[in-house]
């Protein structure tokens, strides 16, 4: 049994109430994936085509039309976000704006604990520490504000966000996208060990083909809402099947051999 | 011919009282017909070289420098009428956030034609000459791409997604047919496919206008896909200066090989999912500045010299600024 299975999920944005008829506009889906323990998929696709919308899907902050998500055979309710929230997190696109600004850090990370767990202050405090640490911040960063940290802080933080409540899957949309080369590096070894030591799942939404290439074992192309490819990453990167896939792998090699 | 030539550029800031130097010494050369990338990570100066060159500089941070010169006319004592006139005709820059570069309360239209030098216009009637300005915009808005263009020009700069607002930015740029464009981050958040059409614009503009091109960005992929000559930039510091190639294949700097390290497909042999080589520590605020090499306490080959500011020196045509540089022997021979 996969770890996260997503049977047939289906999207479609609601029809405002003074449109009686007429084109819908975006639709999402079918779509149908799985997901293994220790496992890093990478979704790729042009811009608009539904990556960052599935990343929310999965996460549970849109509700799909139709369709399942599975975790370990359990369907993930929409309505029971306990069960959701400390199984399946997310890191956002740009985790500077996903940051409170008026919250230390530590309350940051004492918030999704105070709901999700049953765990008394101390016993917080001390997961805080041991989470921070985990990512590579150290003790004192508890009660420091998001201005007070840098990109690349600010993106461990985020991260440590996702990772205190010990999910089983992390869901990240474009982590790398605001973060400098050197940093990017330290960030991508950051995951790289989190997942060999935790045994974490990730799914992770990317432009930076380099990056997906080296991160992820299978790789999802999308397109206009579906999935249109899926295959192992070194086998896709080296035989795209369909025209998209083909176009984007081409477009990144074409820049490569350029050199 | 040397259409841009900067040498030891140094602007400084004034923060509580204290001057920062916010450049220490950046020089920068650019020929005619060259695409040259300037790179460096955010905060390294790399938009404030930009702004000093277009003159977009608040006017109460200082700027000093031995020469900055447009083909050989001074652009710091020069009268603000005269540098505009450059910056309209001659050097045109693509700015970084294009949404906020962009004029909010006009559409794309009026911007773009208001933008059209005058003598491009056909026709002696005014509505002859809309009609020649609209044409002139439809073509250049298809030439970057953009396959709506009626739809992108009846809109504001926010109602459209970023990467339409980029690529619009760069027909504003280019519809004066400038000798240099400077491109500030056009790359950023664009998909691979529209990424490579940008570039390839680019260099069709290189070979067959003799555009030259100053790229500045951080995406190494993009880059070694179309510079000749690349200037690498850390924290306000020049620290390498050379061809592309030489400097991507036998890099002097230390940092410049994190920086080449840190592209994985820039390495085919590496390893699916083993770690990268990476620099410790993070990129330093301005507040907290260190001494000498600006590289020195993140540098893995730093000694108790480098509390010094290296000099410039120069192997064929490759600068650095390194005390202990790599590839070479102790006398300095490659």
């Amino acid at each position: 049994m996969s770890l996260l299975q997503i049977d047939q999920l289906c999207y479609q944005p609601k029809r405002p109430w003074y449109k009686l008829a007429g084109d819908d506009g975006f639709q999402l889906g079918p779509v149908s994936f799985s997901l293994e323990k220790g496992e890093t998929i990478s979704i790729i696709g042009e811009n608009s085509c539904g990556k960052s919308l599935l990343a929310k899907l999965i996460v549970g902050a849109e509700t799909p039309t139709a369709g399942r998500i599975l975790l370990n055979g359990q369907t993930l309710e929409n309505n029971h976000k306990t069960q959701r929230a400390s199984n399946v997190r997310m890191v956002f696109r740009h985790s500077a704006h996903a940051l409170n600004p008026s919250l230390s850090i530590g309350q940051m990370l004492d918030e999704p604990l105070r709901l999700n767990t049953a765990l008394s202050a101390k016993g917080r405090s001390e997961k805080i520490f041991k989470t921070l640490k985990l990512v590579g911040l150290m003790a004192d960063h508890f009660y420091f504000y998001k201005h007070m940290l840098s990109d690349g802080q600010q993106q461990r933080v985020a991260l440590a966000r996702a990772l205190i409540l010990d999910p089983q899957v992390i869901v990240a949309d474009e982590p790398f996208a605001a973060l400098d080369p050197s940093v990017r590096s330290q960030t991508v070894n950051l995951l790289l060990k989190l997942q060999k030591e935790l045994g974490l799942a990730f799914i992770f939404i990317s432009h930076n083909l380099g990056i997906v290439r080296h991160m992820s074992d299978r790789t999802i192309v999308m397109h206009d809402g579906q999935i249109v490819e899926m295959n192992l990453t070194q086998t896709l990167f080296l035989d795209p099947q369909h025209s998209a896939s083909k176009q984007l792998i081409h477009a990144h090699n074409a820049l490569l051999s350029l050199q | 011919m040397i259409l841009l030539d900067i040498k030891n550029l140094t602007l400084e800031i004034e923060s509580n009282g204290v001057l920062v130097k916010a450049l220490d010494k950046a020089s920068l050369i650019l020929e005619e017909g060259e695409i040259r990338a300037l790179v460096g990570e955010s905060g390294s100066g790399k938009s404030l070289i930009v702004k000093a060159i277009s003159g977009a500089l608040p006017p109460q941070w200082i700027v000093t420098a031995d020469r900055m010169t447009w083909r050989g006319q001074n652009l710091l004592t020069m009268t603000r009428a005269e540098r505009r006139k450059i910056m309209r005709r001659d050097i045109a820059v693509v700015f970084q956030d294009p949404v906020a570069a962009l004029d909010p309360s006009a559409t794309l239209q009026e911007q773009l034609t208001e933008s059209i030098p005058e003598e491009f216009v056909a026709g002696t009637w005014f509505w002859q000459k809309r009609r020649s300005r609209l044409d002139i915009a439809h073509s250049l808005l298809h030439k970057v791409g953009i396959k709506d263009t009626e739809y992108c020009m009846a809109h504001y700069a926010h109602e459209l997604p970023v990467d339409i607002c980029q690529k619009f930015m760069i027909a504003m740029a280019l519809v004066s047919q400038p000798t240099v464009l400077i491109a500030d981050d056009p790359t950023r958040g664009m998909e691979t496919n529209t990424k490579r059409q940008i570039l390839s614009l680019f260099k069709n503009l290189n070979k067959t206008r003799d555009l030259s091109i100053l790229f500045v960005s951080h995406d190494l992929v993009a880059i070694s896909s179309m510079a000749d000559t690349m200037t690498v930039l850390y924290c306000g510091q020049t620290v390498e200066d050379g061809p592309f190639q030489s400097v991507r294949k036998k890099p002097f700097h230390p940092y410049t090989k994190a920086l080449m390290d840190s592209a994985p497909s820039f390495s085919p042999d590496l390893q699916p999912k083993s770690a990268l080589i990476a620099l410790g520590g993070t990129i330093p605020t301005l507040q907290h500045l260190p001494i000498g090499c600006r590289l020195g306490p993140r540098c893995p080959r730093a000694q108790k010299k480098c509390v010094e500011t290296p000099v410039s020196r120069k192997i064929n045509q490759h600068t650095y600024r390194c005390h202990f540089p790599m590839h070479l022997d102790d006398k300095g021979i490659l």
